[in-house]
């Protein structure tokens, strides 16, 4: 081969690629509406606070940002809005262990934050991410449980506790949590109402759960020691 | 051996810059280390930190090359720069916006608020990854470029004399100029603005960097070995074409799960998986030329090319392919294994080509034909050693991470500060090695031809 015909080859090569790749571009630009919710005012504002505050320094998106932090985009499918609100605007007061810092998101902001977010959790992602297939096999192959096990589970109450290095870390860890003197009938108190014992509480409320399943759930907790 | 045209010396001023933005990159890096650990060691937040250690990366690289480019066009041109005023002025200026944006990061870091909102955009950080310049600083950036770019078409214009290398090259930089474009507006719709982001940085990285690193290496290969232009012409022109035809489609391995159509798994899936292809081919053609080699004098510069090579191809091709693939990368998407890619890639990419390229060209600048090169070799194996390590270290991170979080459920929070731990705490000892190898190069840097040299063979002398 000459070396006109490799320079050819580079640039006529390389245009036909790209040429193809607009084509897609166009194509994909068409169906993207398509694959999210309407992107209402609030959706919109709460993109420009997630930029303001560079949250992406921090956390990945839609996977992609940075890896210091969890990442976003099913963030509201796995913990309620309430209690994201109140983390957004003072995580250390909701967790003192938080390694978030308190950036100063007012309530408007917090509440256009979880609008974003909860625009994002629409979005079509081929899937992603997949749910994690050896949790179901560590599952089958554990102990067989009691009713309170069971409740606490179905609940996912683990979405913010973990007992024994298993759960999330935004609630107080629970593995000795039947320690610290206080009795079921506090617990079941506190499960229907967290705000009657701790003011400041951002624990979801689990007032809607049947008496005896709460009961069941402090009668659990009370054992872990 | 001194230059050839007294206005190469104008690339001395870049490299100046981009060295001292790369000890500040490394400084900041280990800072980001520790606050995995400790997140609150410093007064500004991990964020801060971590867009100054992406931003400074960014900056020195492209200063670097600006550098080089300065230097390559006049050899390639024969003839000195259009304007030294005009290469000049837009040096400073460029000194001075970059300045501004990191005084606002910073002021950003101790004071969020301060990062209004006003017209629209950002004032201060725009919040999105590795373009978190605010847009008044893109407009800067823009006209800086334009500024360069202009100075080098005249330049060329002044003898026309086409060489294959300062074609590519240019194209390479004008295609790199083209691709900031796509991040300068704002999108409602986080999917297309996502979408655009990564035609910059994508594009960027596996397109015109890598095609200026193409025409680069030639060069190299060309002024320490004395190979011939003709061959050497010829195979940059089937790399960096590979470069493009797998690169360009390849982006779609960025599209898999951001909502985007489902057929772009099938189109990022095979053309990434060819991206290797041409960062092997570099390597073959950095040995073959070598083999050629004969009396080569900068045997430091040499070495720094081929060591370029090599790292292109493990960083990028082999760290690239292994997570390319969607069945795989749904897995590791977003994870510690795509910090450990982005460090091997940028480091033997783009940091060994600025590097091998100041080694090749400032003996010259400095009007030394040899110079002490062991400090050369030293800080090469302090920094790569040190850079493998931090990226086994992440790559085991990445792989509990993956094991962990997302086939086992467990929470991203626990893996981080409990089973990761060890993780980190070994990338930031290593960092420390590799902030003492940048400050031996950083010292030889200054130190080029500046202290008496080895004697010559007298075989390398008439050489
Ligand atoms: C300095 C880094 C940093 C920045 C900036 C940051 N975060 Fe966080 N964020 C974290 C970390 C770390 C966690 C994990 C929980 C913890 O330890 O605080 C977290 C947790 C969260 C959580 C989940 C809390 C839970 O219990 O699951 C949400 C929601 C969140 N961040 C949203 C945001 C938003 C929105 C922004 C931008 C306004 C933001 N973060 C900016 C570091 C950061
Ligand atoms: C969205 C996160 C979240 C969920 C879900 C959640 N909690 Fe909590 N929990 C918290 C927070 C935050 C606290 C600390 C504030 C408080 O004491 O109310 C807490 C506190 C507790 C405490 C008191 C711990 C102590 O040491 O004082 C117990 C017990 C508890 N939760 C049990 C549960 C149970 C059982 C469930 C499931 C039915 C549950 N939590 C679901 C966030 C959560
Ligand atoms: C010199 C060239 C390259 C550089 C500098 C580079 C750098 C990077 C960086 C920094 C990221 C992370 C971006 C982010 O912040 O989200 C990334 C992501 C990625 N790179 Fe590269 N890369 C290069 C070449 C390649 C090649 C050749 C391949 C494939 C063969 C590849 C595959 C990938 C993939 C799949 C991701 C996405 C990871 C994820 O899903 O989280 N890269 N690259
Ligand atoms: C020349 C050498 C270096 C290069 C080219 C480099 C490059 C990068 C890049 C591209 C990223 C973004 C990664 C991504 O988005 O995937 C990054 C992040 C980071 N770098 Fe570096 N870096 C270098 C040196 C260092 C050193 C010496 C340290 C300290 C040990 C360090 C620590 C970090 C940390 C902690 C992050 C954040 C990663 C995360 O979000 O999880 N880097 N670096
Ligand atoms: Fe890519």
């Amino acid at each position: 081969m000459t070396n006109k015909a490799a320079r050819n080859l580079f640039i006529f090569g390389s245009l036909f690629f790209f040429v193809i790749f607009l084509g897609l571009t166009v194509d994909t630009m068409n169906q993207i509406d398509g694959r999210a919710p309407e992107i209402t005012k609030d959706v919109d504002a709460g993109k420009m606070v997630w930029q303001k505050y560079d949250c992406i320094g921090c956390h990945t998106i839609l996977g992609n940002g940075s890896y210091f932090a969890p990442d976003m985009t099913k963030i509201v499918e796995q913990k309620p809005a309430g209690y994201l609100k109140q983390f957004l605007m003072d995580p250390r007061g909701v967790n003192p262990k938080a390694a978030m810092p308190k950036l100063g998101i007012s309530s408007q902001e917090a509440d256009q934050l979880l609008a974003f977010l909860t625009w994002i959790s629409k979005v079509d992602t081929n899937g992603w991410p997949p749910k994690p297939i050896l949790a179901a096999a560590a599952s089958v192959a554990g102990q067989p449980q009691s009713r309170g096990q069971q409740v606490y589970q179905s609940q996912g109450c683990s979405a913010c506790h973990s007992i024994k290095g298993i759960g999330g870390t935004s609630g107080p860890d629970l593995t000795k949590v039947g320690a610290n003197g206080k009795d079921a009938e506090w617990h079941v108190k506190h499960l229907k109402d967290p705000h009657s014992v701790n003011p400041k509480s951002a624990m979801p409320a689990y007032g809607g759960v049947p008496e005896a399943d709460l009961k069941e759930l402090a009668a659990y907790l009370v054992t872990l020691k | 051996m001194t230059v050839k045209y007294q206005s190469q010396k104008i690339a001395q001023y870049f490299y100046t810059f981009a060295i001292v933005l790369f000890l500040v990159q490394v400084l900041v890096g280990i800072i980001a280390a520790v606050q995995f650990i400790n997140p609150d060691i410093f007064i500004l937040n991990f964020n801060t930190i971590r867009t100054l250690h992406i931003n400074a990366l960014v900056v020195w690289l492209l200063a670097g090359l600006m550098g080089a480019t300065y230097y390559v066009v006049p050899e390639e041109s024969e003839t000195e720069v259009w304007s030294l005023p005009l290469a000049k002025l837009q040096f400073w200026a460029t000194v001075a916006a970059i300045g501004a944006v990191v005084l606002g990061y910073i002021w950003m870091g101790l004071d969020p608020q301060a990062n209004k909102t006003v017209m629209g955009t950002q004032l201060l950080n725009e919040g999105r990854e590795y373009i978190e310049a605010p847009r008044w600083a893109d407009a800067l950036i823009v006209v800086s470029v334009l500024l360069f770019l202009f100075n080098m078409f005249m330049t060329m214009l002044k003898t026309k004399k086409w060489t294959g290398i300062q074609g590519v090259l240019l194209g390479g930089l004008v295609f790199l100029a083209l691709m900031y474009l796509p991040g300068m507006f704002y999108t409602k719709n986080m999917i297309k603005d996502q979408f655009w982001w990564w035609w910059v940085i994508h594009l960027w990285v596996e397109g015109s960097w890598e095609v200026i690193a193409g025409a680069l290496l030639a060069f190299m290969l060309m002024k320490t070995i004395g190979a011939k232009r003709e061959v050497l012409e010829k195979w940059m022109y089937i790399e960096v074409g590979f470069v493009l035809f797998t690169g360009i489609l390849g982006t779609g391995h960025h599209y898999y799960f951001i909502g985007t159509p489902s057929y772009w798994k099938w189109v990022g899936g095979i053309f990434s998986s060819l991206e290797p292809v041409p960062l092997l081919l570099m390597v073959w053609d950095a040995f073959r030329t070598t083999r050629e080699a004969r009396n080569v004098t900068n045997k430091a510069g040499l070495f720094y090319t081929v060591a370029h090579a090599i790292f292109n191809f493990v960083g990028a091709g082999l760290w690239g392919i292994i997570h390319t693939l969607p069945q795989v990368n749904q897995w590791t998407h977003g994870t510690q294994i795509t910090t450990a890619h982005g460090h091997l890639a940028f480091y033997g990419a783009y940091v060994l080509l600025v590097i091998s390229m100041i080694y090749v060209t400032m003996p010259a600048i400095r009007g030394v034909t040899t110079y002490n090169q062991s400090r050369a070799y030293l800080a090469f194996w302090w920094m790569t050693i040190s850079m493998v390590f931090i990226v086994l270290t992440i790559t085991g991170a990445g792989m509990v991470q993956v094991y962990m979080e997302r086939l086992m459920g467990l929470d991203y929070e626990a893996v981080k500060t409990v089973y990761n731990m060890w993780f980190w705490i070994i990338r930031a000892i290593f960092g420390v090695g590799f902030l003492i190898g940048t400050a031996i190069f950083v010292y030889d840097f200054f130190k080029i031809g500046k202290e008496p040299a080895p004697a010559l063979a007298p075989a390398e002398q008439k050489a």
